[in-house]
């Protein structure tokens, strides 16, 4: 098990150089059962990661670009009169897919952002009335562009919510960007992928995230992070329980990635910027920034 | 601006300063105090309503209203009264400016000042007590002032931590700081306050107010044995001056020198004297004083008076001998023990010579009308018949229903007109033993008034006509004030009442003692009595003082300071305090856990820094993360945790 998520990061490393720790986040993020928001400017790799992570993980994979013509029914699908039956017939949209793409979400209008988002919290569709659940396992990558470049809809903080990571990538290092320029195109190299933790793998490993354990010394520091967010003046809006559950969620497959079966303190801070940062909203986008308070000032005894 | 403040505080800063200025109910005029409390109302309702509260020319015009409310009662706004009136009147107004958090600061540090404006007023325990507590309110607003999120009751726990480790420091500025007297303008015009005790005057029924007045006048405390209650007479002033109605001491003075010396003999009674503050310079001793110390002088009435400012609280010691002879009579003290303002009418002669007040000795005559006292309807009573005209007359043979003031009065009466010197004494009678503080005290309704006859190879004797009427007054000393006031007093046995409200008796015992050191102990602690406690220290100047004082200060707050920063957080788990062991060995090399650090991060980082030591170090965090974060907590590694711990060595590199 623990072989197949290092051979899966190992091949991801070969594809997106230099960023090891935050393809580590996003395979965390995928093993915790949570939807991940990937932040930053065009052409870092955003799109190539989640290819990257689709082809890895044997999942059926769709994109949707976002544009601000994008409709609900782009997303959803939509039903359309069979001539032949004389009935209408439901037309999945590509949200139908265990892997979602869902490029520069915050160009769209919020109806259809919200479209997408309420798929991704219920895991299905209602259409005319008919419920159509989404197939499992479903993981959404939502790419996002700075929300200070124009033609943006920024995500309102409820749906923002709903991502249990945003991760931001940033420009490669000296080194990285060196082997990028001198390497193979990405493309033939993603088509070179295998498959190394097919669904059924993956969906035991996600069981076995739910089982390590979390200490009561554990859950005294994840309740004073919660609380220093709630009471500190640095944060306008503390971490809601449901961002407390995230943070617990996304340790325990962080535990579970670096083999062990009891969260640390540390798997906690490992994880704390991609979970908290997005929601706390402290002014800066940088979530390391905004977290560094939490890590420096909160004890873990 | 307003927006800013958080109304918690708010809310808690009004309220402390209501609580502040309450006890004051005694002491400003209602217009003011209902003025104030008009004031803080408005701005309890401001705090919701911030639009309602007045702006800059409705406040200016309050202001006029205030001080022309403190003026109007004072014509002035000088001097304690009017000073504190005028202090209440500026802090409700600057509440109603409350903007900004420097207001706050400000109001909290006005509060404070009125806190301690009431002990201008009143310095008993439990006003003490409610200002301490009220001062842990208002800490308690600055608390919250100063938290992010202000909770009421962590704000008052930590307000009462702070006062509790401030209490040390106070009482050794209290013992060691240097008392200086005020200066006697600062005393300002309390004097006026009027306070209940004796007069130099009396008349007849003039004793019987004070006879219902629970109010203290002092209290003694025996150094070795107590005299029986017969013996405890408190002695005041001695009144031999008469018009037939009204009593007063004699006007004549300076003739000291040539009086004889009393001679004292029998066992003497030393004992401690504090006095409740009052108007007159007089000091009850217990008849009669021999010895005793400045600043108290005896006068030629046997008297004890002082001087110092009467109106403290002050304690004297004082040796008393209940047996004595002053010897011959001066005969300046003949003539007014003689003097009667007319002529005795035919009946009052009548009544002498039919107890042979004329042709018997003067110890006969004394028997014989004790024994008509006695024998005869007469009654003790508060509340006897109103006596115009000849109220002696009157008494002796029409009503006779009287208090001490009638008895003796008629007593001395019928002695002048038999001829013997005699004159009446006023002071206190008995007083009321103190089981728990053992002492006694004596209330304003323990005045008395009795008489004394000059006897020839006697000098002064004391005689008590109200004892032949009443011998339970001054036997048992029951206490009239609690006897029906408008009944004649029968004297019964009230063994019955004693034993149900024995529990009741003994618990306002109790706190008479505590009230009564603290009045000796702390209110009482001036220069001469911090001088002397010192002294038995061995502390004995002043520059030792203040060096004792700043050592003290300096030794508490380092102890202080060391249990607050090296208060190590409490835990009930084992392994955390090996630990946290191990954590201050590796501080020695400079390797200090940061509290976010975790514990595998920081091995990593130690291993670093030390590398002779990884080995060690990893395995202790190895074993430290698995009993704290680990399924399951094994007793044998908590012991390995420990014992690795206790081993922990890092060695020099060579």
């Amino acid at each position: 098990m623990h072989n197949a998520i290092d051979h899966l990061l190992t091949s991801a490393n070969e594809i997106i150089l230099g960023k090891d720790h935050k393809i580590r986040l996003a395979v965390c993020c995928l093993l915790a059962r949570g939807h991940l928001l990937i932040e930053d400017i065009p052409g870092v790799g955003k799109t190539t990661l989640a290819h990257t992570l689709a082809k890895l993980l044997g999942l059926h994979y769709q994109r949707i670009q976002f544009t601000s013509d994008l409709l609900p029914a782009d997303i959803l699908g939509a039903s359309v009169f069979d001539s032949a039956n004389n009935t209408f017939k439901f037309h999945p949209g590509p949200v139908f897919n265990q892997m979602v793409l869902a490029d520069e979400v915050n160009r769209a209008t919020p109806k259809a952002q919200s479209a997408l988002l309420e798929a991704m919290e219920e895991q299905q569709v209602t259409v005319e009335g008919k419920t159509y659940p989404l197939p499992s396992p479903f993981f959404v990558i939502a790419t996002q562009n700075p929300s200070h470049q124009i033609g943006t809809f920024p995500l309102p903080e409820s749906q923002l919510d709903r991502f249990l990571m945003r991760i931001e990538l940033g420009y490669p290092d000296q080194a990285a960007e060196r082997a990028l320029l001198a390497g193979q195109s990405r493309q033939q190299l993603l088509e070179s992928l295998t498959v190394q933790l097919p669904p059924p793998q993956l969906h035991a490993i996600q069981q076995a995230v739910t089982d390590i354990h979390v200490s009561p010394a554990l859950l005294d520091y994840c309740q004073a992070l919660i609380n220093f967010t709630r009471t500190s003046p640095e944060y306008p809006c503390g971490l809601s329980p449901r961002g407390g559950l995230a943070l617990l969620r996304a340790a325990k497959a962080w535990a579970l990635m670096h083999r062990r079966d009891a969260v640390l303190p540390e798997d906690i801070q490992a994880v704390l910027a991609a979970v908290a940062g997005h929601r706390l909203r402290a002014g800066s986008s940088h979530s390391e920034a905004i977290v560094a308070p939490l890590l420096e000032k909160v004890g873990i005894h | 601006m307003i927006a800013n403040l958080d109304k918690n505080v708010l809310v808690f800063l009004l309220a402390s300063i209501a609580l502040i200025v309450f006890p004051h109910i005694y002491h400003i005029p209602i217009n003011i105090f209902a003025y104030f409390y008009l004031l803080i109302g408005w701005r309890f309702v401001g705090v919701w309503r911030p639009h309602w509260l007045p702006n800059r020319w409705l406040v200016f015009l309050l202001t006029v209203i205030g001080i022309g409310l403190v003026y109007l009662q004072h014509q002035g706004i000088f001097g304690r009264d009017s000073g504190t009136r005028l202090f209440v009147v500026a802090l409700g107004l600057k509440l109603m400016e409350i903007k900004t958090e420097r207001d706050l600061y400000l109001v909290t540090f006005l509060a404070f000042v009125v806190a301690a404006s009431q002990f201008l007023y009143t310095q008993s325990l439990v006003m003490a007590a409610y200002i301490l507590l009220v001062c842990c309110t208002l800490i308690a607003t600055l608390v919250c002032i100063n938290s992010r999120q202000p909770q009421p009751w962590d704000a008052l726990k930590t307000a009462a931590t702070i006062v509790v480790q401030a209490l040390p420091i106070a009482i050794v500025a209290f013992i060691l700081f240097p008392r200086m007297e005020a200066p006697r303008w600062m005393l300002l015009n309390d004097r006026q306050q009027a306070r209940m005790g004796l007069s130099d005057m009396m008349e007849p029924g003039s004793i019987s107010d004070l006879g219902q007045s629970t109010e203290l006048a002092f209290r003694v405390q025996f150094i070795g044995p107590m005299p029986p209650p017969a013996q405890r007479y408190w002695r005041g002033p001695v009144l031999s001056k008469t018009d037939g109605k009204r009593w007063q001491p004699s006007p004549h003075q300076g003739f000291a020198q040539f009086m004889d010396k009393p001679v004292f003999t029998g066992k003497p009674y030393q004992y401690t004297l504090l006095m409740e503050p009052q108007n007159k310079n007089w000091v009850f001793a217990l008849d009669m004083p021999a010895e005793f110390t400045q600043p108290l002088a005896r006068n030629v009435t046997y008297q004890l008076i002082t001087s110092a400012n009467p109106d403290k609280r002050s304690e004297y010691k004082i040796t008393s001998y209940p047996q004595y002879n002053t010897g011959y009579i001066t005969r300046i003290e003949y003539a007014d023990a003689i003097q009667l303002p007319a002529p005795p009418s035919p009946e009052i002669n009548g009544l002498v010579t039919q107890l042979h007040g004329f042709d018997s000795p003067p110890e006969v005559f004394i028997k014989a009308l004790l024994a008509h006292f006695h024998n005869e309807d007469f009654h003790y009573t508060l509340t006897p018949p109103i006596m115009d005209d000849k109220p002696i007359e009157t008494f002796l043979l029409k009503t006779r229903y009287g208090f001490c003031s009638h008895y003796a009065s008629a007593f001395v009466y019928l002695m002048r007109t038999a001829h013997i010197p005699a004159r009446v004494v006023t002071g206190y009678q008995g007083g009321e033993f103190n089981k728990a503080g053992n002492f006694l005290e004596v209330h304003q309704y323990d005045a008395h008034a009795w008489t004394e006859v000059w006897l020839e190879g006697k000098g002064w004797v004391r005689v008590d006509p109200t004892a032949a009427v009443a011998p339970e007054r001054i036997e048992q000393n029951i206490n009239i004030d609690a006897l029906a006031q408008d009944a004649v007093i029968q004297f019964a046995s009230d063994a019955d009442t004693k034993q149900a409200s024995a529990w009741l008796k003994h618990a306002r015992e109790l706190l008479g003692n505590v009230d009564y050191n603290w009045q000796r102990w702390v209110i009482n602690y001036n220069s001469n009595n911090q001088a002397k406690f010192l002294a038995n220290l061995g502390v004995d100047n002043l520059k030792a003082m203040i060096y004792w004082m700043l050592g003290l200060t300096a030794f508490i707050t380092a102890v202080l300071s060391f249990i607050l920063l090296y208060q190590r957080p409490k835990t009930t788990d084992q392994a955390l305090r090996h630990y946290q062991q191990f954590c201050r060995k590796l501080a020695k090399y400079g390797l200090i856990r940061q509290p976010g650090e975790g514990e595998t991060a920081f091995a990593e980082r130690v291993k670093v820094a030390l590398p002779q030591a990884g080995e060690a170090v990893g395995q202790i965090t190895h074993i430290f993360v698995g009993l704290r974060y680990g399924r399951v907590a094994r007793s044998e590694d908590l012991q390995r945790l420990a014992q690795q711990v206790r081993e922990f060595r890092v060695e020099e590199i060579k």
